[in-house]
């Protein structure tokens, strides 16, 4: 019908002007009033008015082209006139868009709606009747669309997102035209895209790694302040009361909040890890987590990114053991709070402890933490309860969750507490309190001053853990330093001795190492005297030594100088050797001594060499410097100044070679899993190792090292061990 | 040059003289110096012949060795724990007698301190 007018033109208008006036018979002349609406309707340019007429007027001859059914006709010449004019919003919109697009000036945008509304006013239907108004609506909003360029949208949504910040009173007049040009309907969606955007985008503005306030509540109070008064305007667009507003509004409102949590929860999923290396200082982010996941259930996603986390970050070779169960640790409390049934910490936990079984030392990362060795491991507030020998089983269906509100506080009381957890690793408990023993042995043996009150206070919190029987060859351990000490302050009662032995119940000690050392001269005396005593005081019992094991506080006096130590005493007999004679053949002394290896002795020489009291004459003798040596023989002799300096230097070139010899067991660990692989290989997989900063070059050289130690061999360009 | 000892914290383990081992710190000359001063060398000889625990443990009723737990020497020569010998002659099947020979028990006056 758009095109009766263009076709039948000036020729029909006129036909029908002469039949309607031959049959008029009101005051107003068909053509007359056909005349008066057409010119009335006509739409302009925006500085162009319609000849001033009585509104009157042009309603009768309204009503005159109605009673002649000649309205659809009225209509036709509208839209053929309506036409005509589009091309002035066409350049309109050009020119705006053209401007928007080179200054991504959102208010472009707003200027051009505001002036399509006043095309859109201006071209209106005067007098108005529904159908005519109808017809219009259409037209003119099919004519603009066809005309906005495809990045209108884009522009539409920049100028949707300034009005978020605006007042809600203006924002009522500017989606009043959104909603005249038809916007609000056609871009429905992006309406609420503007508010996801909003929230990604206030997320990632105030929450990545902020972990010590309640983020999710911060949200809340954003979303309720700055988008929920702005929703009212494109939401709630035709409610005629408060209550009505509020109905059409929440919905939408409700869908923003899920949106809220499901962002800090994706974000706070990203961050899993780090939030567990810092726990308890980022418990409100677990908090906030956990509410977001009452929400939306993410937690398979939680769980893909903390077991993937994990395997990158924590189960690798270069990764300590004692960060290991660290993390272990923090994650069990972590997740206990984000979930309290406990289905995701069984399913994120397990990997951990099937990768700490398979470490050699992680039982006794476990025991030094035990006895207080393990820095921060346990906490020392935790009240210890009895280890459950089961392991405890987190897929447990007779669990009972805890109720929702509980604070987190209430978890750390349960009775599967830290140490619980760490031994449950293990399927018994027996291997720890093996391992306990010997840390406790080494420990005990390593006490000079006879003040073990701290492990006799280590072995009473243990025993309510393990149990007193399991504790009981601890307990003995224990009562022999008391026996000791007491027998000792009998002895030198009896007869002062500078020996102050710690005597053991050899079964209930750990095997110690075996030697085949024997004290010469004066200390075999003192041995012998000390022994004596010993029986005296306890007639049916005596002292086999364990000679190698203990210190000695000695002073060697020479001609020129005193040196004051404290040493083993294997370099206490070597250097009461050469109170007898100056100069000593390794083999001398190694016979001596009880046939001990040339290693074990060449160690305890080296001693007496740094101390500047004996020197290396080569050819395997060795002599006593009676007058301290100027010119060194050996350059490891040191100056005199630090020989009273007791404390072990070591220097830093034994450090790095220390260091190289951690990352040994990594390789070796690969290359019994992995078989031969090359440097670059091997390379590649140390960097995964923390700290690990050694070039190709230097793990090169390191390899090499071994090589000729005959721990690994070279071959086709692989590296495999040598077994 | 002269070495003089300041303190000399040491490390023995006890044992019982039973009167027939040998000094364990001497042992090791006769013994030629092949000998090592370790853990392994228990022979039959150092477990009671009741428990079949080592002296220097406990018999199975007792918790710590040493005092606590003493032994018993026989004129026969044997050694027990105290404990486990005195349960045994409690019994109706002893008849009294050392468990080892059949011999009547008679407990041995303790010979002091033979080194
Ligand atoms: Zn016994
Ligand atoms: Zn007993
Ligand atoms: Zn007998």
């Amino acid at each position: 019908m758009a095109n009766f007018d263009e076709i039948f033109g000036e020729q029909w208008k006129r036909s029908v002007e002469k039949i309607c006036g031959a049959s008029e018979s009101s005051s107003l002349g068909f053509s007359q009033a056909w005349e008066i609406a057409t010119s009335a309707l006509k739409p302009r340019p925006l500085n162009e008015h319609p000849p001033p007429r009585d509104q009157a007027l042009v309603l009768a001859a309204v009503q005159r082209i109605h009673k002649a059914k000649m309205t659809p006709f009225l209509i036709d010449s509208f839209l053929g006139d309506l036409r005509k004019c589009e091309h002035f919003i066409e350049s309109e919109i050009n020119e705006s868009m053209g401007r928007y697009d080179a200054s991504q000036d959102p208010n472009e945008v707003a200027q051009l709606i505001d002036r399509l509304a006043q095309w859109y006013k201006h071209w209106v239907p005067n007098p108005n009747s529904q159908s005519l108004y109808k017809t219009f609506q259409l037209a003119f909003q099919t004519h603009l669309f066809s005309f906005l360029p495809l990045s209108f949208p884009d522009a539409f949504k920049a100028l949707l997102v300034e009005t978020i910040g605006q007042p809600v009173e203006s924002n009522v007049i500017v989606f009043q035209r959104f909603e005249v040009l038809g916007f609000l309907d056609r871009y429905e969606s992006l309406l609420a895209s503007v508010v996801y955007q909003q929230i990604e985008l206030r997320v990632a503005e105030t929450c990545p790694k902020e972990w010590t306030s309640r983020k999710l509540a911060d949200l809340r109070t954003w979303l309720k302040e700055k988008i929920v008064p702005w929703l009212a305007a494109p939401y709630a667009r035709g409610a005629r009361t408060v209550e009505d507003a509020r109905a059409m509004v929440s919905g939408i409102i409700s869908r923003f909040d899920f949106h809220v949590c499901r962002t800090l929860c994706d974000l706070r999923i990203k961050e899993i890890f780090d939030i567990i290396v810092d726990y308890p200082d980022s418990m409100d982010a677990l908090i906030d987590l956990k509410e977001c996941l009452t929400r939306v259930d993410q937690r398979p996603q939680l769980v893909t990114a903390l077991r993937k986390a994990n395997h990158k970050r924590l189960l690798h070779p270069g990764a300590d053991t004692k960060d290991i169960l660290s993390q272990y640790v923090s994650t069990i409390k972590c997740l206990r709070i984000v979930d309290p049934p406990g289905v995701l910490l069984y399913k994120v936990a397990d990997p951990i402890r099937r990768y700490l079984r398979e470490r050699p030392d992680t039982i006794r990362s476990i025991v030094s933490s035990l006895v207080g060795e393990g820095g921060d491991l346990i906490d020392e507030s935790e009240q210890p309860g009895p280890v459950q020998t089961v392991a405890e089983d987190f897929s447990d269906p007779n669990w009972e969750p805890e109720p929702i509100d509980a604070g987190p506080e209430f978890r750390t009381s349960r009775p599967s507490d830290v140490i619980t957890t760490l031994v449950s690793i293990y399927d018994s408990k027996d291997l720890f309190v093996k391992e306990l023993q010997v840390l406790l042995a080494q420990r005990l043996l390593a006490i000079t001053d006879g003040n073990f009150e701290k492990e006799r206070r280590n072995i009473e919190i243990l025993k309510l853990r393990f149990g007193e029987a399991a504790l009981q060859v601890c307990e003995v351990m224990l009562k022999d330093m008391t026996d000791s000490k007491r027998i000792d302050h009998h002895i030198q009662a009896q007869g002062q001795s500078i020996m102050h032995p710690t005597v053991i119940s050899r079964h209930f000690w750990p095997p110690l190492q075996g030697s085949r050392l024997r004290m010469p001269g004066q200390f075999r005396e003192i041995q012998e005297n000390y022994g004596r005593g010993f029986s005296a005081f306890k007639p049916d019992k005596r002292l086999r030594w364990l000679p190698h094991l203990g210190e000695v506080h000695l002073d060697v006096e020479l001609s020129d100088r005193t040196v004051s130590v404290e040493v083993s005493p294997l370099e206490a007999a070597i250097i009461e050797l050469f109170s007898s004679k100056p100069v000593w053949s390794m083999d001398e002394i190694s016979v001596k001594l009880g046939q001990l290896d040339h290693v074990t002795v060449q160690k305890g020489l080296l001693t007496w060499i740094e101390h500047g009291v004996v020197s290396d004459q080569g050819d395997n003798t060795f002599r006593l410097l009676e007058q301290a040596s100027t010119s060194d023989v050996r350059p490891a002799a040191r100056p005199m100044d630090i020989i009273e300096d007791t404390s072990p230097v070591v220097t830093t070139e034994q450090q790095q070679a220390d260091q190289m010899r951690i990352y040994w067991q990594f390789i070796q660990g690969m290359l019994t899993n992995i078989g031969p692989m090359p440097i670059e290989r091997i390379q590649g997989m140390l960097r995964l190792a923390p700290g690990y900063d050694r070039t190709v070059e230097q793990l090169g050289g390191f390899l090499e090292a071994a090589r000729r130690e005959g721990l690994v061999l070279f071959m086709g360009g692989m590296w495999q061990l040598n077994r | 040059m002269k070495v003089t000892v300041k303190r000399w914290h040491a490390i023995a383990q006890w044992q019982w003289d039973t009167g027939t081992r040998s000094d364990p710190n001497t042992e090791q000359e006769g013994a030629g110096n092949q000998t090592q001063n370790d853990d392994d060398e228990d022979g039959d000889g150092d477990v009671c012949g009741i428990c079949r625990v080592a002296y220097e443990g406990c018999c199975p009723t007792c918790k710590v060795p040493g005092d606590d737990c003493p032994l018993i020497w026989g004129e026969c020569s044997h050694v027990f724990h105290m404990h486990c010998l005195l349960k045994w002659i409690g019994t109706a099947a002893s008849k009294q007698q050392c468990p080892m020979d059949r011999r009547t028990w008679v407990t041995a006056e303790r010979k002091v301190a033979a080194s």
